[in-house]
């Protein structure tokens, strides 16, 4: 096998390697800013540069050739090289910042160059605290400046697109931005104007940088010279915390870290899966923190008798207490015919509510819950877009949920006497008119006051799925799952290790108040909502947690034979085949 | 090295004294196109396209735009054959400053070198010749289009040359006015229709040049000297001159002479001579404070030690300069050095391109800090601080411009330091 010496330490390598991959992907470090692992590389920002040279070999023998000391005799290259362009070969020799003064003295050169044109603006600059050259500068920077002239000038606060803003001045021109719409969005729509020091990137005149993706050139922008127009100013980096969790606006099952502050969703960013979603997502999937914290059901509400069918913006509906409410639902189903109740899943719901829900029916004797997919025909664009706008559609089909068209959909709802629905919304997704709900008693588990809620008799508040653990199949047949990332009212965090940890868990100090009572939905998730019904109707169904449920289906489930969180979190995501379903 | 002592008596090939040999019927009475003839159809001297690699590598013909390199060992580097497109692509960027001798061929032997161009497409199989010409020569690059376009009718360019079975296409393209895209790389992207960015080498164009294909990059008065190679042979193009460096050389001289032009010459002139003989001496018999000899980026020589250089490779990297594109700049005794360093300093900044860190910023600095001296307000740690930059800047780069950018900036401080000194304030703080 080929070797390599990095900083006296060998590695064995096998194939193509380009050195600063190899390099990160051994845990150690070199700086750099223009490098992205997902695209070309320019070699333009001139920070990864190492010292290589050669080991000598005998031309006959192949023996390595021997200095005085007897050490092996290196050839050096004359200049130093760019790490993420230089092709590893057997018997290379490298040094690093670690083992040299050579190598440190370049990066801080580079830095200087950087910085001398760079504004001084961390104070106030979103990127700070998440900055590379922030972060390089401390490490590898120079002290003080030795720059005492003007500083180079450009355009500030120029709007690309609707959602990213430029400042030309922090721009490194490292051109990421630039190589993401040729190379990975494939628009085009950004390129480098003028030359040299006045450098910057920017659209084609008349032209608005409205890529489906745009906002990942926010992410990838190692300052902040990119900023979504929607989160700038909004909050520092450092007073937040980042949870994993999964795209829902679509099938793809992009993952994604949700970052929140006082209970609140502040912005949503791709997080890394080779096998889905690479370091990537599309712009629609960010916007959505906004339906984790706005229009929230929060506590219960119930339909005054006389208002039944309409949609009036929900004024008809009173609040009501957890108690009252199931107290109610249970009444219901007891004074109505079993087959006469539909119980209806749904592809916005996760694996676990709608497995509950399947249980919870079959427990009771009612019909088994049927759903129906949501698909734009046309939606996707082979990317990370899918046509189904769900997030769990597969996970519906693989629990064995009967899947109806629209047609039927509305024709069972017609016939029944009470509704049980999971979170959806058929209303707003015109298969049904508010008016369908004037007969049947219709009880929504729900997230948010979407029109079907709105319409709704008696409303569940349901978690969503920046509030649970709990786990989707993608469109490929992927389940993935979500940590909870903001508090319910009744989160305990100190009980449920799912939580990320606040800066308050972390750190213990008292003047850190963004893990707050505030912003808390009195909402919960629907197998627990679930499980309080079952004790009033004395059917044996007990959930607190996910986990319980996913432990059953691993269990007992074909489909989901051997799954667990465990397996999901170091697997990225297990596949499951529908083949095993059928069989 | 020898000194030619017979330049009096040279008779120039490359811009013979022939009236109206930009048309291509005098062109052709005078023995054009013979080169290009006679390695197309005499098989018996020109067996194959290697044979014609072989004469122009044993004449070394170094190349005319900057670097040096033997033209024909440059040739030898393309691939073999694979039946894909292979370029030759030919650098009429002409803009580094003090440089003006390619549109002297441009203007009065374009043949000569559409020649030279066709041989070389032959030797290389190549079946799309790009000429590259730097957009301010708008009058040079409608001659070329007319003697391009005269060479296509009478056989010389398209399909079936001569009835060779030989065929390529010649296409003159118009810069954009940026010196950057002279840098060979840079000039494939621009043809490309891209920005003038410089490409990472490797791959190096031979490998993976113009759309991604087989290409190779010669400067135009490199390439005119090839019909010439191959009508007299690569011995006689050896006596011309220097040894290491042989052939004509046109010489493009400007400043305080009093005769400045382009002048063809043997290779390897005294700088002296050229000086003195060649361009008339200096204006108003002033003294030589330095000469630039090849080109801005090259580094100045101070006038008192030119005795005994010479305008050949060697030499002058004996005297701490290189030979470029041989453009010499001369300056008298009363130029300001200062003033002359941020023009050029201001160049570079203007020209770098802007995609590697070291140039994109540094030449601004050195320009800014320049600036700050010629108007008084420089300290003598600004020197020093100079000198740390372009230390900074050197080799550490996609492509050379900066170096070229830090050389003139090291070499005229460090060669002329009285003079920088003499407009400095004396530093009392050293800096961060
Ligand atoms: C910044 C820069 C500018 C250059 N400009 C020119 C030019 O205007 N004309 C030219 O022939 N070569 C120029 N060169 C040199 C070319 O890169 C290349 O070496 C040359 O065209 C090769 O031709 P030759 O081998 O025939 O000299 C430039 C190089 C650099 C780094
Ligand atoms: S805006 Fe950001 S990503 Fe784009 S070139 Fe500048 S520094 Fe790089
Ligand atoms: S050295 Fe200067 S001109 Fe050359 S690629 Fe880098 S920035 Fe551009
Ligand atoms: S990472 Fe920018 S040059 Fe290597």
């Amino acid at each position: 096998m080929a070797e390599i010496i990095i900083d006296g330490i060998t590695y064995e390598f096998e194939g193509q390697h380009k050195l600063l991959q190899f390099i990160l992907d051994q845990g150690k470090e070199v700086p750099f800013f223009c490098y992205h692992p997902s695209m070309s590389a320019p070699a333009n920002c001139r920070q990864c540069m190492v010292k290589v040279g050669q080991y000598v070999k005998d031309r006959e023998t192949g023996a390595y050739q021997l200095d005085d000391q007897g050490n092996r005799e290196v050839r050096w290259f004359p200049k130093l090289q760019t790490s993420c362009t230089l092709d590893m070969t057997d018997g290379m020799v490298v040094h690093t910042q670690e083992t040299d003064t050579l190598v440190q003295r370049a990066q801080k050169d580079t830095l200087e160059f950087i910085l001398i044109n760079h504004p001084l603006d961390c104070p106030i600059c979103d990127q700070a605290g998440e900055c590379p050259l922030q972060i390089q500068t401390y490490k590898y920077g120079p002290e003080g400046s030795r720059f005492e002239v003007k500083k180079v000038h450009k355009p500030k606060r120029i709007e690309l697109g609707p959602r990213v803003i430029l400042d030309a001045e922090r721009c490194i021109n490292c051109t990421r931005c630039v190589r993401f719409t040729d190379e990975i969005s494939k628009t085009n729509q950004l390129t480098i104007t003028r030359r040299g020091d006045k450098n910057y990137p920017i659209t084609a005149p008349g032209e608005v940088f409205d890529d489906p993706y745009s906002m990942n050139t926010v992410d990838i922008c190692p300052v902040g010279a990119l900023t979504a127009a929607d989160f700038r100013f909004k909050a520092r980096v450092w007073e937040m915390n980042q949870t994993p969790g999964l795209d829902i606006t679509n099938g793809k099952g992009v993952n994604v870290d949700l970052w929140t502050r006082d209970n609140l969703v502040l912005r949503i960013t791709p997080r890394f899966n080779p096998d889905v979603n690479d370091h990537w997502m599309a712009d629609q999937g960010r916007d959505v923190y906004r339906l984790y914290n706005e229009n929230r059901v929060s506590r219960p509400s119930i339909r005054l008798e006389d208002t039944k069918g309409s949609m009036d913006d929900g004024v008809a509906q009173v609040k009501t207490s957890w108690t009252n409410a199931l107290d109610t639902l249970a009444e219901v189903l007891h004074e109505n015919k079993a087959s006469t109740i539909l119980t209806i899943g749904s592809p916005y719901a996760s694996v676990e509510e709608n497995y509950a829900l399947q249980k919870f029916s079959s427990l009771k004797g009612l019909p088994s819950p049927f759903f129906t997919p949501h698909i734009l025909e046309g939606s996707g664009d082979g990317f990370l877009l899918t046509d189904d706008q769900a997030p769990n559609t597969e996970g519906c089909r693989l629990l064995g949920l009967e899947e109806i068209d629209t047609e039927e959909y509305k024709k069972r709802i017609k016939g029944a006497s009470v509704v049980l629905m999971l979170n959806d919304d058929p209303i707003g997704r015109d298969i049904l008119k508010a008016s369908d709900f004037k007969k049947p008693f219709v009880v929504v588990f729900a997230t948010n006051h979407t029109d079907t809620a709105k319409a709704a008799d008696l409303l569940i508040p349901t978690t969503c799925a920046a509030e649970h653990t709990a786990s989707y199949v993608n469109v490929e047949g992927r389940i993935q799952r979500t940590f909870p990332a903001k508090e319910t009212r009744y989160t305990n965090r100190r009980l449920d290790l799912e939580m990320s940890e606040g800066r308050l868990d972390r750190y213990g100090t008292t003047f850190d108040n963004w893990v707050t009572e505030e912003n808390r939905i009195d909402c919960k998730p629907t197998w627990v909502s679930l499980s309080e019904l079952s004790q009033r109707l004395g059917i044996p169904f007990s959930f607190e947690h996910a986990r319980e449920l996913v432990a059953e289906l691993s269990s007992q489930h074909p489909a989901f034979e051997g799954i667990s969180f465990e397996k999901m979190d170091e697997e990225r995501g297990i596949l499951l085949r529908r083949a095993e379903l059928t069989t | 090295m020898s000194t030619p002592l017979d330049w009096k008596g040279y008779e120039p090939v490359l811009i013979p004294k022939i009236s109206g040999l930009h048309q291509i019927d005098i062109y052709e009475k005078n023995g054009g196109y013979e080169s290009l003839r006679e390695v197309l159809l005499n098989k018996t001297k020109w067996p194959d396209a290697v044979s014609v690699v072989n004469e122009v590598k044993e004449a070394n013909i170094r190349g005319r735009g900057g670097a040096g390199f033997n033209a024909g060992l440059k040739w030898s580097f393309m691939p073999p054959v694979d039946g894909g497109p292979r370029y030759l692509a030919c650098n009429g960027d002409e803009s580094e400053p003090g440089t003006f001798k390619d549109r002297k061929i441009f203007e009065y032997n374009p043949h000569l070198f559409i020649e030279g161009a066709l041989i070389a497409a032959y030797a290389m199989s190549i079946s799309t010749v790009y000429v590259y010409i730097r957009g301010e020569y708008r009058s040079f690059i409608q001659m070329m289009e007319k003697a391009v376009s005269d060479a296509y009718a009478k056989g010389y360019i398209g399909k079936n040359i001569l009835g060779s079975g030989f065929s390529t296409e010649m296409v003159v393209h118009s810069g954009a006015g940026a010196y950057i895209c002279g840098e060979e790389t840079s000039l494939l992207e621009s043809l490309e229709g891209k920005r003038g960015y410089p490409r990472v080498k490797p791959p190096f164009p031979a490998q993976r040049g113009l759309w991604g294909r087989p290409t190779t990059i010669n400067n135009i008065e490199t390439l005119a000297n090839v019909p010439l190679v191959i009508k007299n042979g690569a011995s006689w193009f050896k006596t011309i001159g220097a040894e290491t460096h042989p052939g004509p050389v046109l010489y493009g001289i400007s400043g305080h002479v009093n005769r400045p032009g382009v002048y063809e010459l043997p290779s390897g002139m005294p700088i002296l001579t050229l000086i003195q003989d060649v361009a008339g001496g200096m204006r108003n018999g002033k003294r030589i404070k330095a000469v630039i000899p090849g080109g801005s980026s090259t580094p100045v020589l101070r006038g008192d030690a030119l005795e005994g250089v010479n305008m050949d490779a060697d030499s002058l990297r004996q005297a701490g300069s290189m030979m470029g594109t041989a453009g010499m700049v001369i300056m008298d005794e009363d130029t300001d050095m200062v003033e002359v360093l941020w023009r050029i300093s201001k160049f570079y900044h203007h020209e770098s391109c802007g995609q590697c860190t070291p140039c994109r910023e540094g030449t601004g600095w050195l320009e800014k800090i320049l600036d700050k001296i010629m108007h008084g307000d420089g300290e003598t740690r600004d020197l020093d601080l100079l000198l740390d930059v372009t230390t900074q800047m050197e080799g550490r780069t996609i492509c050379a411009l900066a170096d070229a950018a830090a050389w003139p900036v090291r070499y005229t401080i460090s060669r002329f330091r009285e003079e920088f000194e003499a407009r400095c304030r004396k530093s009392v703080y050293a800096l961060a």
